[in-house]
């Protein structure tokens, strides 16, 4: 029964008329480009850096990476991207909640806004908060003098730099799951004497936490490499205000080619494990919705 | 009782979902919503627990009103038809969910979680998460899930829809031993009769959101009292003959009428209904024992289990029109569905095309008549008015609907009617094609000689209609809903009455009507403005009441509402200023020289209100008496302008 069966099937892969059967090149010409694109732009790069980081021995390297103003320029880089990465979840989860879950007028308007940041150059994001927030404005002046807040060349502007530079992660990254949701388990959980926060927290809740945190995650990668908004932001003071990304182009301007790259392979190490981690949350969240 | 609903409404964008049900369910009783899908009896149950704010009415559970309370104080245990079970806990979990939030002590908790799963038959599968169980197994979970909390009253919503027919029977009895053990009152929805059939203490019938009958399976399939419920349960001959005296007319053939079970009846049209097992089948009319309908042609058989089941087509009978089943576009013949035992199929054996006598045992007659619409269409701009409004209205009052087709050539009209009937669609209780080359001035008289309509419905241009409206009012009995621009079903009805007799009637068919549409009703009544006679007020204002009573009894909520002035002005201020979107004109026709004529009022009111749906009531007071109001005011409008 097996055996003239299998016959058949070859015999129709035979005689099949298919063109990529006919041009095999075709398919290995196709891959081949897009691996020489691939290792052009990325690998080769990413290599290079390496190379050059670690081209005087680990020992330079981890030199240059504890070095005080380095060290400094790192946890303030990482820490600022932590702050900004809890209020972003929160908010975020917020914002995507209102915007499946309520009408208002808007509300398309302000759909469309959350992506905005993406398309923004993120200098011109730095230029508007020192706008808003310069110690020469209303705003920022009052802050500074009343409240004794300064934001502007203080960490205070580089985590709403990021803030404002991140926001679209965590929604976007939310709210389809959110609209998917089966809302009858709501109405279920309802009917068996739960409210409000009750129900968020132990129905609504569970099956967002792996797109919350890939959306986190993200945003923390991106926050970690954010150059542009923060050098107008947070000015440039070392020990104070000087990030990881601020203080590379420094030593590439004063020919410390060593230091930036040490500083550098840092910064790519952690976003890559990351982005690892983002990769394995998403392929887990797909796995759990089939 | 346990459950008590008293007109609930609920509208989505101004449609009546849930249309002015009321509902009283005893101690312990299963009791099951039965209805095609849309027909608002999952929007019920949602009512009733709370998770759909109700427009009007009252829900009580337990004598404790519900209404304004919140699903979590409601103590209602709910299945839903996706079982909605928490993906993210286990079958444990999940069970104790109710009890954990009433914060249940632990060992409780464990206690009542495993005596449920025992029950539903699920024991020791506590630790499975929902999506490694079969449909059957969650719904289990769902039902003790909903249990668990011991809740008031249990609601579930199709609950058996989705799994396939052997575990549905299975779980059907279970369900039911397990309601009968625990003894919670129960409202079940299904759109499967067998289900209704096999569960239920008592059975309602929902359509298009209105409950329309109540009882015990027994009663609704033996006597039914509505055309829809006759034809929805088990398969059934619904015909319309005519009620004369002491016996039903089917043609020529009579049935002695049973004056007990049938308390008085008018004379006229009735709906008969006679079951597929009350039909007889002989080779020769002698062999019939019970009155013959004629001789039919055996269109289908087929073999349905346990007996035979046959489809025959009588030919035309003079007088009796078939309801149910629908007979083909076009034909005249009646189509008979009957069943019969093997043996009675071996001892006169039946094929398509071969011949046979038909007779019936046993009829029932409808209490109901039903409203019976004509809708007028001639595929002008206004006719699609009133297509829409009228096919909504039709479907909302569960009316007959006769379309006729008028004033065009044989190929336009026939490629009209098609467009038409695919327009007005599903939902309409029957549907009825007529055709005339004629005008509708013509053609609608011509139909309502033949067969009587409580109501016409018709495009109108306020111009150059009126006299048109005039003329179709000359014969028959019907009313007129004139349709000026195309609207939504009507929420606001603003009826115009003159006190005294005439009213009454007008009242009472525009609450018949809006009672239907699930609309709200405005009583108006105008003296005149010189008018200083206390006594007309206090008469105008004693009517007035007599109608909001006439209309509450009807289930139509209304107010009272007195102006002075201008008869025709006054009613067009208020419509405008109302918002109203239909104006009942409740006034006695005007005779001259024996033809009805609307100069006058109506006329004025017709002329300017060309926005919205203008209902005429007829009067059958109308060759008696002219009301005095009414009356006046014409003779102070000939005095104005000089007519």
């Amino acid at each position: 029964m097996d055996a003239p069966e299998l016959i058949q099937r070859v015999d129709r892969e035979k005689t099949a008329p298919t063109g990529l059967k006919q041009v095999p090149w075709g398919r290995w010409v196709l891959r081949g480009v897009a691996l020489a694109y691939l290792s052009a732009l990325l690998i080769i790069p990413l290599a290079v850096i390496f190379q050059d980081g670690l081209r005087q021995g680990l020992n330079e390297f981890w030199r240059q990476v504890i070095n005080p103003v380095a060290w400094s320029a790192l946890t303030l880089t990482l820490w600022t991207s932590a702050v900004m990465t809890v209020i972003n979840t929160v908010m975020g989860t917020l914002a995507a909640y209102v915007l499946v879950r309520y009408e208002f007028p808007g509300k398309s308007l302000l759909n469309a806004v959350i992506d905005v940041p993406l398309a923004i150059p993120t200098l011109v994001t730095g230029v508007m908060l020192v706008v808003l927030f310069g110690p020469q404005q209303a705003l920022g002046a009052w802050l500074k003098n009343e409240l004794g807040i300064s934001i502007i060349f203080a960490p205070p502007g580089i985590i709403l730099a990021l803030l404002f530079i991140t926001f679209p992660f965590v929604v976007r990254a939310v709210q389809p799951v959110l609209i998917d949701l089966d809302r009858t388990q709501e109405d279920a959980a309802t009917t068996l004497g739960a409210a409000g926060w009750t129900i968020f927290r132990r129905i609504t809740l569970p099956p967002l936490l792996l797109p919350l945190t890939s959306g986190a995650l993200l945003s923390f990668a991106r926050a970690i490499g954010e150059f542009g908004a923060i050098v107008i932001v947070a000015g440039n003071i070392p020990f104070y205000s000087q990030t990881a990304a601020v203080y590379v182009l420094g030593e590439v301007e004063s020919e410390n080619r060593l230091g930036a790259s040490a500083v550098s392979i840092v910064m790519v190490a952690i976003s890559f494990s990351l982005m690892m981690l983002i990769n394995w949350l998403q392929r887990r969240s797909q796995k759990e919705k089939q | 009782m346990s459950i008590i609903l008293e007109q609930l409404t609920k509208r989505y964008d101004g449609h009546p979902v849930v249309n002015n049900v009321s509902l009283e369910v005893g101690d312990g009783e299963f009791f099951v919503l039965l209805g095609s899908s849309g027909s608002g009896k999952t929007t019920v149950l949602s009512l009733i627990a709370g998770l759909t704010a109700a427009d009007q009415g009252r829900v009580i559970l337990h004598g404790r009103d519900v209404t304004m309370l919140p699903t979590q104080q409601r103590r209602v245990g709910f299945v839903f038809q996706n079982y909605a079970l928490f993906q993210y806990m286990n079958v444990a979990e999940n069970v104790e969910f109710g009890l954990k939030i009433r914060k249940v002590p632990a060992a409780e908790r464990r206690r009542r979680r495993d005596e449920l799963l025992e029950m539903v038959g699920l024991a020791g599968l506590g630790g499975r998460m929902p999506r490694q169980l079969s449909g059957g197994q969650q719904q289990r979970v769902a039902l003790a899930r909903a249990l668990a909390y011991q809740p008031d009253v249990l609601l579930l919503d199709e609950p058996l829809g989705a799994l396939d027919a052997k575990i549905r029977v299975e779980l059907r009895r279970n369900l039911k031993a397990i309601q009968r053990k625990l003894g919670v009152t129960t409202i079940f929805v299904t759109h499967d009769q067998e289900e209704a059939f096999d569960l239920a203490d008592r059975i309602g019938v929902m359509n298009f959101g209105r409950l329309l009958e109540v009882g015990t399976p027994d009663e609704l399939y033996q006597k039914p009292q509505t055309e829809f419920v006759a034809s929805f349960l088990g398969s059934g001959n619904l015909l319309l003959g005519r009620l004369s005296g002491e016996a039903v007319e089917l043609g020529s053939v009579q049935f002695p009428l049973d004056r007990e079970a049938h308390p008085i009846q008018e004379e006229g049209r009735v709906q008969v209904l006679f079951r597929p097992e009350d039909v007889a089948l002989a080779p020769s009319a002698e062999g019939l024992d019970c009155p013959v309908l004629g001789q039919a042609t055996v269109e289908e058989v087929s073999f349905g289990g346990s007996y035979e089941r046959l489809r025959l087509r009588l030919p035309p009978i003079p007088g009796v029109r078939p309801i149910s089943p629908p007979v083909a576009f076009g034909s005249s013949s009646i189509l008979v569905e009957a069943t019969r035992y093997p043996d009675q199929a071996s001892r006169f054996p039946l094929q398509p095309g071969s011949k046979t006598w038909v007779g019936v045992h046993r009829i029932q007659t409808l209490k109901h008549p039903g409203l019976s619409f004509l809708l007028v269409s001639d595929a002008s701009r206004r006719s699609q008015a009133a297509l829409s409004l009228g096919g909504e209205i039709a479907r909302l009052a569960h009316a007959r609907m006769t379309l006729l087709g008028c004033g065009m050539k044989e190929e336009a009209l026939q490629v009209h009617l098609q467009e038409v009937r695919k327009q007005l669609g599903s939902g309409l209780a029957s549907l009825d094609v007529q055709t005339s080359r004629d005008s509708p001035i013509q053609a609608v008289p011509r139909a309502a000689e033949q067969q009587p309509y409580d109501l016409v419905i018709m495009g109108f241009h306020h111009q150059q209609d009126i006299e048109l409206a005039e003329r179709l009012l000359q014969t028959g009995e019907h009313h007129l809903l004139l349709v000026p621009t195309p609207q939504n079903a009507p929420q606001r009805a603003l009826v115009c009455v003159a006190s005294g007799e005439p009213g009454k009637d007008d009242v009472l068919f525009a609450g018949r009507l809006i009672r239907h549409l699930g609309a709200d009703a405005t009583l108006l009544s105008v003296l005149p403005a010189s008018n200083r006679d206390s006594d007309l007020y206090q008469r105008a204002e004693r009517f007035l009441e007599g109608g909001v009573q006439s209309l509450s009894i009807l289930g139509v909520p209304s107010k009272t509402l007195i102006r002075s002035g201008a008869t025709a002005e006054e009613i067009l201020r208020e419509a405008t200023e109302g918002n109203y979107d239909l104006v009942v004109l409740g006034a006695p026709l005007n005779t001259s020289g024996g033809k009805i004529s609307l100069s006058g009022v109506i006329e004025q009111v017709l002329r300017a209100l060309d926005d919205r749906a203008i209902l005429v009531v007829r009067s059958h007071f109308m060759q008696a008496r002219i009301h005095p109001i009414m009356d006046r005011e014409r003779e102070a409008r000939s005095v104005n302008f000089g007519r």
